[in-house]
């Protein structure tokens, strides 16, 4: 959708009291397709969601003035569409729950990548997004995303679902650089720190980047000094 | 030994001891009473023969009776004076010899001098010291038994309020967060000791709460600092010239980041299970979910080239869904972990029991500390935080499982018993 809804930039609100965890969210999504406004406060926070309309509210629970989780029962009281994602200091089951239960569309429990943020952005508000097509391309790559498909110059490609959640997550964060953490814990999740080294994350990304050159498509996985993969043009 | 017989030994000695002063204190003063008598019984017989011999001029005729004999014999120096004497004599009347109290006096009848005994039997003395040793052995034996009596009637009966708080004392667990009855009691000395007790354990849960609390309230602080950490290297990785150079130092961060968020999550963890925050309430069937677990972790496995047996029947038990998933993630996990290249893994589950085996470099555990927090053994790999068996310990007793470890032909395996299985 972000290529698919041009001149368009998608608006989100970022609430959280930390000012250095605020403005690198404020960096890593203002660097995506966004138009980024973030307060630190329950009551500006209030004020910003009762005069505009966003795409996707990030909103920390644990405010300095407030709850979270009641600006979450405002947000939903007014019948407002937004998307939103908590984040909280709190452990699972803790918030996650009540969150979810009072409307939240998805829950992150600090400290999360930046990038694991941007594709949980990215799910929401493809979700919430009715209208445009789902469908998100990147040059000759073409992804179904609700079919979870993936065509190269318009041929099917068969991956399999790592590879495929692989690829999405490159596309989403495409020009950036991704640490093998970030990406090995959007996979596996927890369950990485399993093993000692990333090796299974090695062969995952390169079958994809056998698949994808095999299809006809660019070499668009970068390998970065060995510390994580960028997927871009040049 | 007990108290009460302590008390009791050091009481019923002293009784004793003071009785049998009191009898024998008791003896010679009836004795000197008994004896006085007799000699002024012989002296009233004495004043009467003088009487007689005064007004007769003549001894007078002798009827000697059961406790009484008289004597005169002639003797030819005056007797002067008059003497008492106990001796064992002869009862011509009881014929048989016996002790006899005994009055020696002269009397001059015209100039001839006699002797005059009498003799009074003195058998009561000997049966009345007879009744004393009787009465004596008799309360004696009666303060034994009124001590036992006591010890087994009313002192169980008067410690009953004591006993009553060293059992509640004993089954006390502080993490189970129950009451300590302590009701007051009739016994000043145990409510004394009840109100002190209860005192104590209300400070102590109350500083186990304030330290929970507290393990809980900075592991969740130190979250956000981590998330500033973690978005800033992030950040950091995003500049190429610095990755080129600083990347091992980058991933260093990350990695020491992403460990202490999980030492915390896992505190926290195991601070909410601690705390019963989790209702045991959701059916788990366990089968199904090792089976997506062991699905999850399929990509990890592969990369080791671990051979897992996995024979089950579905199991259903009352637990918790997300702690079952901690349970299966964390016990999978070490299997995981510490195997070796090419090992193995196998997984049992029936009615009664889940058992997972794996190889592993490492020998033996020592039974004693795997379940503490923070144990890791020497030579492994510091990957691991050392809470993932203390947590799945935590879970299992909080269910009501056992978990248990053995190393047997080479491998590591750990059972859970469902005991409450339903």
């Amino acid at each position: 959708m972000f290529s698919f809804v041009k001149n368009f930039r998608l608006k989100l609100l970022i609430i959280e009291d930390e000012p250095s965890l605020n403005k690198a969210m404020v960096d890593y999504l203002g660097s995506r397709q966004y138009r980024c406004e973030s307060v630190n406060t329950y009551a500006k926070a209030l004020e910003k969601i009762e005069c505009y309309q966003y795409d996707c509210i990030v909103l920390d629970i644990m405010l300095p003035d407030g709850n979270g989780l009641k600006l979450l029962e405002h947000i939903k009281a007014n019948h407002k569409t937004e998307g939103i994602i908590i984040i909280s200091a709190r452990t699972e089951l803790d918030d996650k729950i009540a969150g979810i239960e009072l409307g939240a569309d998805d829950y992150l429990t600090k400290p999360f990548h930046l990038p694991e943020l941007n594709a949980r952005v990215a799910a929401i508000i493809r979700r919430k997004n009715l209208h445009g097509s789902n469908m998100l391309v990147f040059e000759e790559i073409q992804l179904d995303v609700p079919g979870k498909t993936v065509t190269v110059h318009n041929k099917p490609v068969v991956l399999t679902r790592k590879e495929y959640d692989l690829l999405l997550y490159f596309i989403i964060n495409k020009n950036r650089v991704l640490s093998k953490n970030a990406i090995a814990e959007h996979l596996w999740g927890d369950d990485m720190d399993m093993v000692d080294n990333h090796d299974f994350l090695y062969t995952h990304v390169k079958n994809l980047r056998k698949k994808l050159e095999q299809s006809g498509a660019g070499d668009y996985i970068k390998n970065i000094y060995g510390a994580g993969y960028k997927f871009s043009i040049a | 030994m007990k108290l009460f017989n302590k008390y009791n030994r050091i009481n019923v000695v002293t009784s004793i001891l003071i009785f049998l002063g009191g009898c024998i204190a008791f003896y010679f003063v009836l004795d000197y009473v008994l004896v006085k008598q007799l000699d002024e019984a012989l002296e009233t017989e004495q004043a009467e023969i003088i009487q007689f011999a005064e007004k007769h001029n003549s001894l007078p005729e002798i009827i000697n009776t059961n406790d009484q004999q008289i004597y005169f014999s002639a003797v030819t120096a005056p007797v002067l004076h008059k003497r008492y004497i106990s001796q064992k004599d002869w009862n011509s009347h009881e014929k048989v010899e016996e002790w006899m109290r005994k009055l020696i006096f002269g009397i001059t009848l015209d100039g001839k001098n006699y002797q005059v005994s009498i003799l009074k039997s003195q058998e009561q003395k000997k049966d009345f010291l007879k009744l004393l040793v009787m009465i004596a052995a008799g309360m004696i034996a009666m303060i034994l038994l009124a001590g036992y009596i006591i010890n087994r009637v009313v002192l169980k009966r008067l410690w009953q309020p004591f006993y009553h708080s060293i059992r509640q004392i004993s089954a006390y667990d502080l993490q189970k967060q129950q009451l300590l009855d302590l009701p007051a009691t009739k016994v000043d000395e145990f409510t004394l000791l009840n109100s002190n007790l209860k005192q104590m354990a209300s400070k102590v849960e109350a500083d186990y709460h304030t330290l929970k609390e507290f393990t809980g309230n900075a592991a969740h602080e130190m979250q956000t600092p981590l998330a500033v950490i973690a978005a800033h290297t992030e950040s950091l990785i995003q500049d190429e010239t610095v990755l080129k150079n600083h990347h091992a130092a980058i991933a260093t961060i990350d990695n020491a980041a992403k460990r202490l968020s999980r030492l915390n999550q896992s505190l926290l963890l195991l601070a909410k299970i601690e705390n019963r925050r989790f209702e045991l309430n959701e059916k788990v069937e366990w089968k199904s979910l090792i089976a997506q677990r062991l699905q999850a972790l399929g990509d990890l496995i592969a990369v080791q080239q671990l051979q897992v047996t996995f024979n089950a029947v579905p199991v259903t038990t009352v637990f918790h869904q997300h702690l079952a998933d901690i349970l299966i993630t964390n016990l999978l996990g070490n299997a995981i972990r510490y195997n070796v290249e090419g090992g193995s893994i196998e997984i049992h589950l029936n009615d009664t029991a889940l058992t997972i085996g794996n190889t592993s470099l490492l020998p033996a555990l020592d039974k004693t500390k795997i379940f503490n927090r923070f144990y890791r053994h020497p030579s492994t790999k510091a990957d691991g935080n050392g809470l993932g068996l203390s947590i799945v310990q935590q879970i299992c007793n909080e269910a009501g499982y056992t978990l248990n470890y053995q190393y047997a032909n080479s491998r590591h395996v750990f059972s859970i018993l469902y005991h409450n299985k339903q």
